[in-house]
């Protein structure tokens, strides 16, 4: 704790002289040399709230004021009262990490960010003490986002926790951190965090530009920043990926993108970010490449059949019985024959009652989920079919939708995914192949029409840049991935030089001595690979 | 691009149309027409090297004056509207044979209509960027071609050129009609980046691309059926398809129809785009989104008028066919006489002052 403690101080001091700076040149309240003066001030700004305490030190000669329920008071006592008890010091003004001002309106600030403020009769000097108790969970591995191999830290409530995740993982002087303070209420700090020279400056400044507009009364999550921020918000796709996971993040700011965080979440947007990172999770990386390119390709054919899968049936049950095989034909007819309802009432009751038994989950403690979970699946789902109010090839067919719009590593784009089935659901009901096709491609060229600041969203596959398909639909080994890719704008290009040039002069120097063991990677890949 | 226009509607019924007049000779009508279009091509791109600034509708007002530019860019938006109508109804009438014989015509087209129109409304840029990522498709249909060589008689083939040449002649001007597409060049040039004899390489690979495409088309269908069975069938690619049946689905047909009516849909999108821009630079403005739904409405208003009228369709179909070839064919060589003697005109006179 002392390291986060050294860099709370630290970062708070930073801010304090910015501000500093910016009030240095008129200030508005200035404190007064009367004692009761300043501290009436304070407890009418304040309303006389309640947890704001005044502790007249020095018969009433000077007085302590800080919010009891902001403060830590171990630290109280161990920075202020016990030095003084202990009489190793004269006054409070000797204690050494006290900061000092004479504006009022900044010691309402820090007292609202936790600090003390000591203030005596006869001076108008004020000093703060930065003794803010923060409560913070451990950095615990997100449960949106698990993965089996690699890192297992996440991130927490606390911007600084946060900043200092990042900073651990690019020790490098490079990584800018920009502070906004945002909503007139709230005062969150949002921080932007790039990497300086590898980062567009042309991106950074749209990025400035937009955050700099926002002006609302309450800015509490990123969600709040994402919506005022992206370009296109009648969208159904997210335009920002959002994360908890600090390899993620690091990942992406490596790529030349930036990232937004808010102080008291623990998620952080990235821009501009296209439709195939959604679909990249850090597992790919850590696994074989071959892996990674299977379980990527898997999670992008989810993709199709999440969206398209009960569409695609009910066209097929509804209007082109014909593309069934002959064999099949009598099994698909003598299991919808018996029901009462058409193909595309069942679906949409299907879809809808998934829906109900996830959200049903989500909200209740855990082992009630897990109870909804099975009655709702597996009890309903057997007894609908028996009662025959739905065949049991429209249940397959919802629960593989269902399964395969979990597949996605982001959980705002899976929820989209199902959102997206319902239309075309009532274009196959209503148009068959035909309405389906045209679903798609109005999705298709809504897709190719969006952009992230920028960014064209579909970019590595519209417009087509072949080098960079090496991290969308597949994975090539790490040590081909010389290239930034082109859609994060990055100004510096080379992520890598030759990384196995030791192969290269393993084989020139050791030509004539033939080694009996195999090389690495020609004997391991079935072993590691198949992890998953 | 371009292949993405040109590959419309005309593949299914190509054969057919190529076959009533020059039997099984078909195929190399469509090949000399290929290669008499090229050199419309290299006319065409030397009209639009000369005024590598300007889209077509301004150089149309360079070289003839403003009005008389005004009326020409105005005919050829009338063309481009009738092409794309000609599409609609095509569309329609297709979709209706084959899969949805009960659902109203006015519902087929407002799909189409609206697809189009969205994407028209997208720009450019982003319609360049779908057709780039849909040509993926085409591979698709080519496969299905190619699963069906397996069945192919090269025998069906025989004897060459067995019609004689003034039947294959006119077998050319059928087939020409397949390659309307390859106009929106000049309106494109001034759009794209890039050198002029790279711009040149693009548009001849499009359009070896688009011929090669449809030359298989032919071969493929005319290997399948005999030379007597090709008299019935109107659209035998989908006649063969549908004569196939995979372990997976029955009815191959029907996924050949659904990747085609992508085809359909950005070769009627390029047509509402070029005729929106040349309505908009008619009328001076900047909204070309207005224009689009303009067109897309009154496209849609006759396109239900004509309905499945066959005769209508016909006789605009011919009307379109025989405007298509002043407009496509005979046009660039005028322009380019003009471009010549008015670029002469100019230099004199540079050279006066």
């Amino acid at each position: 704790m002392g390291f986060f403690k050294r860099l709370f101080f630290g970062d708070h001091k930073r801010l304090h002289d910015r501000q500093l700076s910016d009030n240095a040149e008129e200030v508005k309240y200035p404190s007064s040399t009367k004692l009761e003066d300043n501290v009436n001030y304070l407890l009418e700004e304040f309303h006389n709230s309640s947890d704001l305490k005044v502790r007249i030190m020095k018969k009433g000669n000077s007085a302590l004021i800080y919010f009891e329920s902001l403060v830590d008071k171990g630290k109280l006592y161990d920075s202020i009262f016990t030095p003084l008890e202990e009489g190793k010091i004269e006054g409070v003004n000797d204690i050494p990490i006290a900061k000092v001002t004479y504006n009022l309106e900044e010691a309402i600030d820090s007292l609202l960010r936790g600090h003390a403020v000591h203030m005596e009769d006869g001076s108008r000097l004020i000093s703060q003490f930065a003794v803010t108790a923060s409560f913070n969970r451990a950095v615990d591995e997100p449960i949106n986002e698990r993965i089996v191999r690699g890192a297992h830290s996440g991130f927490v409530e606390n911007l600084l926790i946060n900043i200092n995740l990042i900073r651990k993982r690019i020790e490098h002087r490079d990584l800018t951190v920009k502070y906004y303070k945002f909503g007139k209420y709230t005062d969150t700090n949002v921080a932007l965090i790039y990497v300086e020279g590898i980062a567009d400056p042309e991106l950074l400044a749209e990025v400035d530009r937009r955050l700099i507009s926002i002006s609302s009364d309450m800015v509490h999550s990123p969600g709040y920043v994402g919506e005022f921020i992206e370009d296109n918000t009648f969208s159904p796709f997210p335009q920002m990926l959002n994360t908890e996971r600090p390899d993620r993040v690091v990942g992406n700011l490596m790529e030349g993108r930036v990232a937004i965080m808010s102080e008291g979440s623990p998620t952080t947007l990235i821009a501009p970010s296209t439709f195939f990172m959604f679909y990249q999770a850090p597992d790919d990386y850590n696994m074989r490449w071959w892996a990674g390119t299977f379980i990527r390709l898997i999670r992008l054919t989810s993709f199709i059949i999440a969206v398209g899968l009960p569409a695609f049936y009910i066209a097929i049950v509804s209007f082109h019985f014909e593309v069934i095989p002959d064999d099949l034909v009598l099994q698909v007819k003598s299991s919808i024959n018996n029901i009462a309802y058409p193909p595309i009432l069942e679906a949409l009751v299907m879809v809808v009652i998934i829906e109900l038994i996830r959200e049903a989950g989500i909200r209740l403690p855990q082992p009630i989920g897990q109870t909804i979970g099975i009655v709702g699946g597996l009890v309903i789902g057997d007894a609908v079919v028996r009662a025959g109010l739905v065949s049991n090839l429209m249940i397959i067919v919802v629960a593989l939708t269902a399964i395969a719009s979990f597949v996605v590593p982001s959980n705002e784009f899976s929820t989209i995914l199902r959102l997206l089935t319902f239309p075309l659901i009532v274009l196959a009901g209503t148009l068959g192949f035909i309405g389906i096709i045209f679903g798609f491609l109005m999705i298709l060229v809504h897709l190719t029409k969006l952009e992230s600041f920028g960014t064209p969203y579909l970019s590595p596959v519209a417009p087509l840049t072949i080098k960079d398909l090496k991290d969308t639909f597949i994975r090539v080994p790490i040590y081909m991935m010389k290239e930034r890719p082109k859609d994060s704008r990055a100004i510096k290009k080379e992520a890598q030089g030759e990384s196995r040039e030791w192969k290269h002069n393993e084989q020139s120097t050791q030509f004539t001595k033939p080694k009996t063991d195999d090389l690495p990677g020609a004997s391991s890949s079935g072993s590691d690979g198949e992890v998953n | 691009m371009i292949v993405q226009t040109q590959v419309g509607v005309g593949v299914l019924a190509l054969p057919y149309d190529l076959h009533v007049i020059a039997r099984q000779d078909g195929w190399i009508s469509l090949l000399i027409s290929g290669v008499i279009l090229q050199i419309v091509l290299i006319a065409l791109w030397l009209v639009a090297k000369m005024f590598p600034q300007k889209d077509f509708y301004q150089l149309n007002t360079e070289l003839f004056t403003k009005w008389g530019g005004k009326i020409v860019s105005f005919l050829y938006v009338l063309y481009f509207i009738a092409v794309g109508m000609l599409i609609l109804l095509l569309f329609g009438r297709m979709i209706s044979m084959w899969v949805l014989p009960n659902t109203p015509f006015w519902v087929l087209t407002l799909l189409l209509i609206s697809v189009g129109v969205y994407l028209a409304n997208s720009g450019l840029v982003v319609i360049a960027r779908f057709y780039t990522m849909v040509s993926g498709l085409l591979l698709i249909l080519f496969l299905l071609m190619l699963y069906s060589m397996k069945e192919m008689n090269v025998m069906y083939l025989l004897p060459v050129w067995e019609a004689g040449t003034g039947k294959i002649m006119k077998g050319v001007q059928e087939a020409t009609l397949s390659f309307f597409g390859f106009f929106i060049i000049l309106i494109l040039y001034s759009r794209v980046e890039g050198k002029a004899n790279e711009k040149l390489r693009t548009i001849l690979y499009a359009h070896w691309f688009t011929l090669f495409f449809y030359l298989f088309a032919v071969i493929v269908s005319y290997t399948f059926f005999s030379t007597e069975e090709m008299k019935v069938v109107p659209e035998p690619l989908l006649y063969m398809l549908k004569s196939f049946e995979f372990p997976l689905v029955a009815r191959i047909d029907l996924f050949f129809i659904s990747i085609w009516m992508v085809s359909v849909a950005t070769s009627y999108t390029t047509y509402l785009y070029i005729s929106g821009l040349g309505l908009k630079s008619i009328f001076n403005t900047k909204k070309a989104a207005m224009f689009n739904w303009i067109v897309g409405g009154a496209s849609f208003i006759i396109a239900i008028f004509i309905g499945f009228d066959m005769d209508i369709l016909e006789k605009m179909k011919s009307l379109t066919v025989n405007a298509g070839y002043g407009f496509s064919i005979f046009f660039p060589f005028i322009l380019l006489a003009f471009s010549f003697i008015i670029r002469k005109f100019k230099k004199t006179g540079g050279a006066a002052e």
